[in-house]
């Protein structure tokens, strides 16, 4: 049974009863908040109890159960409590937060039989080891990552802290610190240490019961070898900490070097005791247990450690759709939430604690192509996307359903047409036989060299083609359009070498057809998403090139190409006029007079400004939608034979 | 005063004059000094792209290479020049392989090279960044007293091309709109394609795409759309009607471009100012 010490009322209540429904005894909801009544405190007073006033004698533990409850049943977490148990205050406990934080690799035991009392009085304490890392390519960090699974070895907990966000003040209460940073440029510290680095020069805090070493990762190409690593070793011995090994430096063969400081390290550090004293003198004994027995059956947790974040406050908004009712509308609520916990960690805590009814696809790990939803504007993999990386503290995050594809409920969509587009593309493999390579069945197998296959992933490393289906603004507005993610996939199998000769005319033909890849109006909805997006705006680019070559510009789409090129060759600059007249033809231009857009200029219901003669002009000579003033020649820019030049050097078909 | 490189992108200089007529006074009346680059020539348009890439990458690098040469970075008023520029020289700075080929044709031919120093700014992101929003508020003459809805398109709004606004959730115009004296306008498609580049060669596409813009920003509430885009303008401004009736949704409302809103409010042009206003009352939501 839990027994409630003190019991108060943060600030953000919504009012919204359930505390007093749960239990009356202890609270009063008022217009403005949850307030704790003055029966039930020792200062008598009613109000939010900010300042902690302890429950009247007895009360705590006849109603401490029931005050749990209500505080895990408050959807704004403002409920807050501390516990006590046989007298001794226990750790403030609050909700727990909205995401549960996945959990560090496990210690390997808590005893060990054997080994020496000594070693088993240090086993027995805290073993914490916190790995800080400063990263500006990835590789410190993934140094940590590997730190921590050896770490286990010698029985210790670690956690894995990105230095981005991190409150250095928190380093005085840590037994072990392991840093390991890279240097940038000059002797710089990595992007996501700056914060921390310019935090702890302003106030340092005392680090006299700390023990650390540091791995610095450097290149001696640069006269500032190694700097931030020195740097953070000087400033933590200068705030009292103790250098449990020496600083390592690592040149760019980083690996080895910091194979030789983690097993002289981490030994040490494990030899730290619960007072933060090193015991040297089982240091040995320490190594031989870290080293195992190779009889020994390994067991523990060995899932990859998590780079741990500072918890959030945000606002969720989250798109609801009831097909039944056929309505739609948006569910809100605060939280505090880790940083690292991933999109998917939040709608499951949600489904699970607020509605169940939430409906959402769920991926099966880190990265699962049917998860894609939208969050504040960006198209995202749910159980890939971390909340840390969409919202500072405070912010809101807005959960869409994934775009281009009709909603079944909530954030749940219908691929069918994305499925069926792809099914007709057959973008599949089949090969022709080359260098007479056969598989077991007897069915010719292609072939490519490393180069070739690197090339190939590069080109298609992205983490779901249906999120590149997402990403055009064209495809909602034209409903027999394939789409960007189907035709990527063939532009890839297109430009496989392995693929057969009829498979490649059968996928280039496709994509010339009316609704192939001249059919996205605009490469640039899909170059914004990130990396993936600048892949396949690439990709499908590359297939409009190859497409105008074997065609030799033909259509409206190959014409535009071919006179625009040419009227910039021409003069530098591009020729509107010239244009109109060559893509659409006289019909073309004709077109706009009946459609009223020619009228609109000309009438000044459009485009601000400019003298009435260049309305009458665009009027009267249509060329018009792009402007009023049909010039038919186009003045040269300065020098532009250096312009003739660059074509002629780069692409002489214009 | 600070000084700057002006590149008036493929239109501004042809059939979106007033923009043009706008830019040079507003900068004016800003202490910005627009140096001219007499040399540059078109940045491709991302049409010539679909052909050759390297041509379209070495049209854009000279012009880069050429306010480099000045020391100056270089300002335009339209998203997708503004776009462009910002991918040459981040694919030149991906790669330096590509880079040395690239600037190597450019030295051949026009004895410049872009090393990288010179980046580009769209007029927002250089009001709002570099001459404050404090500065242009105190400038301003007729404040704008309407409701307007911003259209970012989705060129520039992305990693790299958006200055120190969220490529996602943008704010820099409804910031600098509100600066201008107006109430700023959210609503959802404000950084969605329009189909500007395709407009003659997907007509259909580009007119819904154009019409959910509208409708959108027409529902939210806005008196007034103001493009960042020149080419964009384009499809928002003179299509609209057609876009209308193509999707049977209401398009009908006042556009301009950012250059035109800012020189207005600064007191430029009343006469066409009052025009605009007076198309608000008449047409405006």
């Amino acid at each position: 049974m839990a027994v409630v010490a003190k019991v108060w009322i943060d600030e953000d209540c919504i009012t919204c009863d359930a505390c007093q429904d749960i239990c009356p005894e202890v609270f009063e909801v008022t217009d403005d908040s949850s307030m704790i009544l003055a029966s039930v405190r020792t200062d008598g007073v009613f109000d939010r109890n900010v300042g902690g006033s302890p429950l009247t004698a007895g009360l705590g533990a006849e109603l401490g159960d029931i005050i749990i409850e209500a505080a895990e049943a408050c959807p704004v977490e403002v409920i807050k409590f501390e516990l006590v148990s046989d007298g001794v205050d226990e750790v403030v406990a609050e909700v727990a937060p909205a995401v549960v934080e996945a959990a560090a690799p496990a210690a390997a035991v808590a005893a060990v039989a054997g080994a020496s009392d000594a070693l088993n009085a240090v086993f027995a304490g805290d073993r914490s080891l916190n790995i800080l890392f400063g990263s500006q390519t990835g590789n410190a960090a993934g140094l940590a990552e590997k730190t921590a699974k050896l770490a286990a070895s010698y029985g210790l907990e670690p956690s894995i802290v990105d230095m981005d966000g991190f409150d250095p003040s928190r380093l005085a209460t840590m037994k072990r610190v392991m840093i390991i940073t890279s240097t940038w440029g000059e002797g710089e510290m990595p992007d996501n240490a700056d914060a921390m680095w310019s935090a702890i020069n302003a106030n340092g805090p005392g680090l006299g019961s700390t023990h650390f070493s540091v791995c610095a990762i450097g290149d001696t190409s640069y006269d500032e070898y190694c700097k931030a690593g020195h740097d953070w070793n000087n400033k933590l011995a200068a705030l009292g900490g103790t250098e449990a090994y020496p600083i390592q430096e690592c040149d760019v063969d980083f690996e080895p070097p910091w194979k030789i400081w983690v097993e002289q390290a981490l030994p040490m550090l494990a030899c730290v005791d619960e007072s933060g004293t090193l015991q040297v003198e089982l240091l040995e004994e320490m190594k031989a247990y870290g080293a195992g027995d190779d009889d020994d059956v390994i067991e523990g947790d060995f899932a990859p450690g998590v780079v741990e974040q500072e918890n959030l406050t945000i606002t969720v908004d989250v798109f609801r759709y009831c097909p039944e009712a056929a309505e739609s509308g948006w569910d809100t609520l605060t939280c505090a939430v880790p940083g690292h916990a991933t999109i998917q960690d939040l709608l499951i805590t949600m489904q699970r604690d607020v509605d169940g009814s939430l409906a959402f696809r769920r991926g099966g790990a880190a990265g699962t192509p049917t998860t894609g939803v939208r969050v504040n504007g960006r198209i995202v993999l749910s159980d890939a996307a971390q909340i840390g990386d969409l919202v500072k503290d405070g912010g809101s995050v807005r959960i869409e359903p994934l775009p281009g594809h009709p909603v079944v409920r909530d954030l749940v969509v219908d691929t069918g047409r994305y499925e069926s587009h792809r099914s007709r593309a057959e973008p599949w493999m089949r090969t022709d036989p080359r260098e007479g390579e056969h598989l077991p069945s007897g069915h010719a197998m292609g072939t490519m060299d490393s180069a070739a296959a690197t090339a190939l992933h590069q080109a298609g490393d992205v983490l779901s083609f249906q999120l590149i289906q997402a990403m055009s603004d064209t495809l909602p507005h034209d409903p027999h359009y394939e789409g960007p993610g189907v035709h990527f996939q063939q532009w890839l199998r297109a430009i496989d070498p392995r693929t057969s000769e009829t498979q490649r005319k059968t996928i280039v033909s496709s994509l010339q057809q009316k609704d192939g890849v001249w059919s996205e109006a605009d490469h640039a909805s899909l170059m914004r998403y990130g990396e993936d997006g600048r892949l396949a705006a690439r990709a499908l680019n590359e297939a409009r090139g190859a497409l105008l070559n074997q065609t030799r510009y033909a259509g409206k789409s190959g014409r535009l190409v071919k006179w625009y090129g040419r009227s910039v060759k021409w003069s530098g600059n591009v020729n509107e006029t010239t244009l109109y007249r060559q893509v659409l033809g006289p019909l073309g231009l004709v077109s706009n007079v009946f459609s009223g857009v020619s009228a609109r200029m000309a009438l000044a219901f459009t485009r601000n400004g400019g003298p009435p003669i260049r309305s009458l002009q665009s009027l009267l000579l249509p060329p018009a939608g792009l402007g009023r003033i049909p010039r038919m020649f186009n003045s040269r820019v300065e020098n532009y034979h250096e312009v003739v030049s660059l074509f002629n050097e780069i692409d002489q078909r214009f | 005063m600070p000084k700057i490189a002006y590149y008036p992108g493929n239109v501004a200089r042809a059939g979106a004059s007033e923009v043009e007529d706008c830019i040079q006074p507003l900068c004016k009346a800003l202490n910005i000094q627009l140096i001219e680059i007499p040399r540059a020539s078109s940045d491709g348009g991302n049409v010539i792209k679909q052909a050759t890439p390297k041509l379209q990458d070495a049209l854009v690098a000279r012009n880069l290479a050429l306010a480099e040469a000045k020391g100056l970075d270089v300002i335009t008023t339209c998203a997708t020049s503004h776009a462009i520029m910002c991918n040459t020289a981040q694919d030149m700075k991906r790669d330096p392989v590509y880079a040395s080929t690239v600037n190597n044709l450019v030295a051949r031919t026009s004895k410049v090279e872009y090393i990288g120093e010179t980046q580009s700014w769209h007029l927002v992101h250089y009001l709002v960044e570099e001459i404050g929003l404090d500065k242009v508020r105190n400038a301003v003459k007729n404040p704008l007293k309407m409701n307007v809805a911003a259209y970012y398109g989705p060129d520039m709004q992305r990693e790299g091309a958006c200055a120190g606004d969220d490529p996602f959730m943008p704010t820099y115009m409804e910031q600098l709109i509100e600066a201008l004296g107006g109430t700023p306008i959210n609503y959802e498609s404000k950084c969605n394609s329009v189909g500007s580049t395709s407009m003659l060669t997907l007509e259909d596409s580009s007119l819904a795409m154009t019409a959910a813009v509208l409708s959108d920003a027409i529902q939210s509430g806005a008196d007034l759309i103001v493009s960042a885009c020149t080419v964009s303008h384009i499809n928002l401004d003179s299509y609209q009607s057609k876009a209308g009736r193509v999707s049977g949704k209401k398009t009908i409302v006042p556009v301009c471009h950012l250059s035109e809103l800012v020189a207005f409010a600064l007191g430029f042009y009343p006469d066409r100012l009052a025009q605009l206003r007076t198309r608000v009352r008449l047409i405006g939501s």
